[in-house]
């Protein structure tokens, strides 16, 4: 099949070359070779990494927004396809689901800033409630410390967009079949559902759940809105290094987003043989 | 993530071990239920409509005002009509999704058989997540002076090459589930009946993968209707699709332009959503 | 897997590629003006701006473009980007010896520092410019860019200076100088914040400025000593007011844009802007309430210019500079200055006018919200050296944002 490894070698150089010559770009930054002000090899950013305290915080932040994010919206999209499957496949549902893959993560974190913030929707009906007496007084739900605003924007535009995913594939894998049968041979819905379908959903949707994942640490308009100055998500920490005004700041922009990259890669390199050693 | 979600999931057990309504026979309490269901997510998904609609309409609206005391059209006006490049901005971002959207979805569908049928598959599968281990922005930042080089800095052919960077992956991925043993099967069966490789894509593939292709076109179209950062860097700012023309609205002005802005840009793919909603949905299902 | 060869290939292919002639900056500026009137006709121009503000946008898009193409046949394409994104496509550029994709940029003191130091920069060209002859290049809020001496390298646009804004039905008697500002913000908690960009850091310079009481200390080079001391001294009070800050000071709105819709929604009392006439803007787009006003606290805040830059590498140098020209023309000034148009205040000499434009300027339509400019002219420092804010901004983030001092 020689057009086929033609073709994926093409593949390669466009979509895997592209961004490597650009990776490797970003490593010549960072040891100085390259750049606007380049002075030529030093390993000095290298050795100031470990100086860079508040990238830690950056990193634990963003893993536990996307850990979190994630795993409610799987968790609520699972709800959906194996609680109300009968409704699931009636109108409106199929078309209401696709309404918040409509949205661009700017529109929605600015969304959600006018509907929660202090001053938002919420609150002016909370005060006409007499719930509260003034802005102070409405619970804190975006620029939060427990970035429950990024939280609820990620799995506002996750969850739906899963729960098409696992309807998907529980049609694909004929689940409902499967559910009788089991039914049949005595076992519980419970059981069906925990022994059967989450893990047949769940392995299937891998690859896409880990990318979704992946998309929510790099995100960068929601947290821009909705997030704290810090902890920082890792795209607007790195961001802040590339954009803004000392040019001296940028070889370790680029190492820490060239460092960002190679963990990610590994995390996709491990979950993916992790899948596709455990597939079914 | 199990921990995460055990706790929801036991709900739904309990929940699930009340009288079930099956999915083929709708009683009065499934019908409540669905009702319930169906007008939560509307209102979830509606209510930004609305907020967006009397930001964009209201004047003078502050706290505690729970709708705006003075409605104008004023900002709508002077959005449509400050810029006459609105109009060329949204034909630049349908041309632009459209064919990222079509040359993404058969790239990604090839690719995806190419990938299915290579030596090592899991490398190559591992290989194409690597565009999304990069954010968008860095990725435009780390392409650039190689764009600059080929010339395609500041060009539209160098925004739809970008964007394919991100969805020709994306589409690879979604169909790899795709070519599966059973795929395979069909692909060989058909050759063995005597059908060329172009005839088993033709007339058994794609049939076969015609919901998966309609929602890849979809989900792919929005890719790049979206795409901000990306357009924006690589262009140098000179390729002003709808987006970025909104955007700039929706990140650096007042919120009444921005809610303005996000409706203009919401409208168009809901249209779509809703034209199209039988060929987008039904099929999927 | 054959990764390396990838990445070599790649490489290779690209750094292959054909490097394109490049102008000598010398002979493009020993031409006449009427040489490079001859050069530019015809040509298209883009412009990379801010275009984030619809006041702006319609007074290029529906005066300035069709003006150009009136005059000189020029296309006058405006593509959106600021700041870091112009150094580093620039810089890209030069790396890769490619001509640049612009030819001129609209840029503010950080850029203009940004762009020398990496030479991004045709100039000096103000010499060679007609109009030039106007602007009072001897004013020091014109001529000195964050203390760096413009040299003709940018052409002076426009003058603006940071303004306090607060909502007087909320406020009714808001702090009028720096010093009176720990008091207020004590007795009125939750109200006032700082935002964590340029603005903010405006605010940051101002306030050492007057804390020191001695404007003279911030110009000229940039002063290690100063700066410890001074803005050790505005850190310490904004750490002491923290708790009575918005959100007592847990975190600060990473952009202007969304301090401004929490002073619209009525969250906080206090916004701020670099362009002293802004206010009239927001009022009149119904987004600012009708109460709101603006002011400019004792001893004063920084008052600057903004410029606009003809790119080293550009492909149309001579239509820029003829688009220039034409920006600091006393029509296009004058048409600029108008609140109801945008109220930039203009950068040329009133009184080097040609007679009949000084009572043109002088009778403008007076400004609603924000305070003449009479009125502040007396409470404006210069802008202190580009080091101030480089480090103003590592430092807010170290000693204000995380520190945890509580």
């Amino acid at each position: 099949m020689k057009q086929w490894s033609l073709l994926l070698w093409l593949y390669a150089l466009l979509v895997v070359g592209l961004p490597l010559a650009g990776l490797f770009n970003a490593f010549l930054y960072s040891v100085g070779l390259a750049g606007p002000l380049a002075t030529g090899f030093t390993a000095r950013y290298w050795q100031q990494l470990p100086g860079e305290t508040s990238l830690l915080a950056s990193l634990g932040f963003s893993l536990y927004v996307a850990v979190v994010s994630v795993g409610l919206a799987i968790a609520i999209a699972l709800f959906l396809v194996l609680r109300h499957q009968a409704a699931l496949r009636r109108r409106p549902f199929p078309t209401l689901l696709y309404v918040p893959l409509l949205f661009p993560s700017l529109v929605m974190a600015f969304y959600l800033f006018q509907l929660l913030s202090g001053s938002g929707w919420l609150a002016r009906m909370a005060y006409q409630l007499h719930l509260i007496q003034s802005p102070d007084g409405f619970p804190e739900l975006i620029q939060d410390g427990a970035g429950i605003g990024i939280l609820l924007a990620q799995v506002g535009l996750a969850f739906p967009f899963f729960t098409l995913l696992f309807q998907s594939l529980y049609v694909d894998a004929r689940l409902d079949d499967l559910r009788s049968l089991t039914r049949t041979l005595g076992a519980s819905g419970w059981q069906f559902n925990r022994r059967v379908a989450i893990p047949i959903l769940i392995r299937r949707a891998a690859p896409t759940l880990v990318l979704y994942g992946v998309a929510v640490l790099g995100a960068y308009d929601i947290p821009l809105l909705l997030g704290r100055n810090y902890p920082q998500m890792l795209s607007l920490f790195i961001t802040t290094k590339l954009q803004r005004f000392d040019l001296s700041d940028l070889p370790m922009g680029y190492l820490i987003g060239c460092l960002f990259t190679l963990v990610l890669m590994a995390v996709i390199y491990v979950t993916t043989r992790w899948t596709q050693r455990h597939a079914l | 993530m199990p921990s995460d979600q055990s706790k929801p999931v036991q709900d739904a057990e309990r929940l699930a071990a009340l009288p079930d309504a099956g999915p083929r026979n709708p009683e009065p309490a499934g019908f409540l239920r669905r009702s319930i269901l169906a007008g939560g997510l509307l209102l979830l998904f509606g209510l930004p409509f609305v907020l967006l609609l009397l930001l964009a309409l209201g004047q003078y609206w502050r706290f505690p005002d729970v709708l705006p005391p003075v409605y104008a059209l004023d900002a709508l006006t002077r959005v449509v009509s400050a810029d006459s490049a609105l109009a060329t901005g949204f034909l630049l971002s349908l041309l632009i999704a459209t064919v990222v959207a079509v040359v993404s979805t058969a790239g990604g569908f090839v690719v995806a058989r190419a990938i299915a049928g290579a030596s090592r598959p899991d490398r190559w599968v591992t290989l194409s997540y690597l565009p999304y281990a990069l954010p968008p922005v860095l990725l435009a930042v780390l392409i650039q002076p190689y764009f600059i080089r080929l010339h395609l800095s500041g060009s539209l052919a160098g925004v739809v090459l970008g964007l394919l960077l991100i969805t020709i992956p994306f589409a690879a991925l979604f169909f790899r589930s795709f070519w599966g043993e059973q795929a395979k099967q069909y692909e060989q069966l058909s050759r063995t009946l005597g059908c060329t490789q172009v005839q088993a894509f033709r007339w058994v593939l794609l049939p076969l993968a015609r919901p998966l292709l309609i929602t890849c076109l979809f989900q792919t179209f929005l890719i790049a209707w979206f795409d901000f950062g990306l357009t924006n860097y690589l262009s140098v700012g000179k390729v002003q699709t709808l987006t970025v023309q909104v955007f700039i609205y929706v990140g650096e002005a007042n919120s009444r332009l921005a809610a303005v802005a996000s409706l203009l840009l919401l409208i168009p793919p809901a249209l779509l959503l809703w034209v199209n909603r039988k060929a987008i949905v039904r099929r999927v299902f | 897997m054959n990764l390396v060869r990838l990445i070599l290939f790649s490489t290779l292919l690209c750094t292959a590629c054909s490097t394109s002639e490049q102008r000598d900056p010398a002979t493009i500026l020993n031409q006449s003006w009427a040489q490079i009137e001859q050069a530019g006709k015809d040509q298209p121009v883009t412009l990379l701006m801010w275009l984030g503000d619809p006041y702006i946008n319609d007074y290029m898009n529906k005066y300035v473009k069709p003006e150009v193409r009136k005059r000189y046949g020029i296309d006058l394409q405006i593509s959106g980007g600021q700041g870091a994104q112009i150094v580093q496509t620039l810089a890209a550029e030069r790396e890769a010896g490619q001509p640049s994709q612009l030819d001129m940029a609209w840029i503010n003191g950080e850029t203009f520092y940004q762009l020398r130091q990496i030479d991004g920069l045709l100039g000096p060209v103000t010499e060679k410019m007609p109009n030039a002859r106007f602007i009072d290049f001897t004013n020091p809020f014109i001529g000195v860019d964050f203390q760096q001496p413009v040299n003709g390298m940018e052409v002076p646009w426009g003058n603006v200076q940071l303004a306090f804004i607060y909502d007087s039905q909320k406020v009714a008697q808001p702090p009028r100088s720096f010093a009176e500002l720990p008091a207020y913000v004590k007795a009125h908690p939750g109200q006032f914040t700082i935002p964590n960009e340029f603005t903010g850091m405006t605010i940051l310079k101002s306030w050492m400025i007057a804390l020191s009481g001695d404007p003279k200390l911030f110009q000229g080079k940039f002063r290690e000593d100063v700066y410890e001391k001074w803005s050790g001294a505005v850190f310490r009070q904004i750490n002491e007011l923290k708790p009575y800050f918005w959100k007592r000071g847990e975190t600060f709105p990473e952009q202007l844009s969304t301090l401004h819709q929490l002073f619209a929604n009525g969250e906080v009392a206090f916004t701020f802007s670099n362009n002293d006439a802004e206010v009239d803007n927001k009022v009149n787009l119904g987004f600012f309430p009708k109460t709101a006003r603006a002011y400019v606290p004792a001893p004063g805040t920084i008052q600057n210019s903004h410029y606009m830059g003809i790119i080293r590498n550009a492909q149309h140098p001579e239509a820029a500079m003829l688009v220039a020209n034409f920006l600091i023309s006393p029509e296009a000034q004058l048409k600029k200055m108008d609140p109801t148009v945008w109220g930039d205040h203009t950068v040329l000499a009133i009184n080097k006018l040609p007679a009949d434009y000084q009572p043109r300027f002088n009778t403008l339509p007076t400004r609603r919200y924000a305070p003449k400019r009479d009125a502040i002219q007396g409470l404006a420092f210069q802008e202190p050296a580009p080091e101030y804010m480089v480090r103003l901004y590592k430092d807010f983030r170290t000693k204000v944002i995380e520190a945890n001092e509580n």
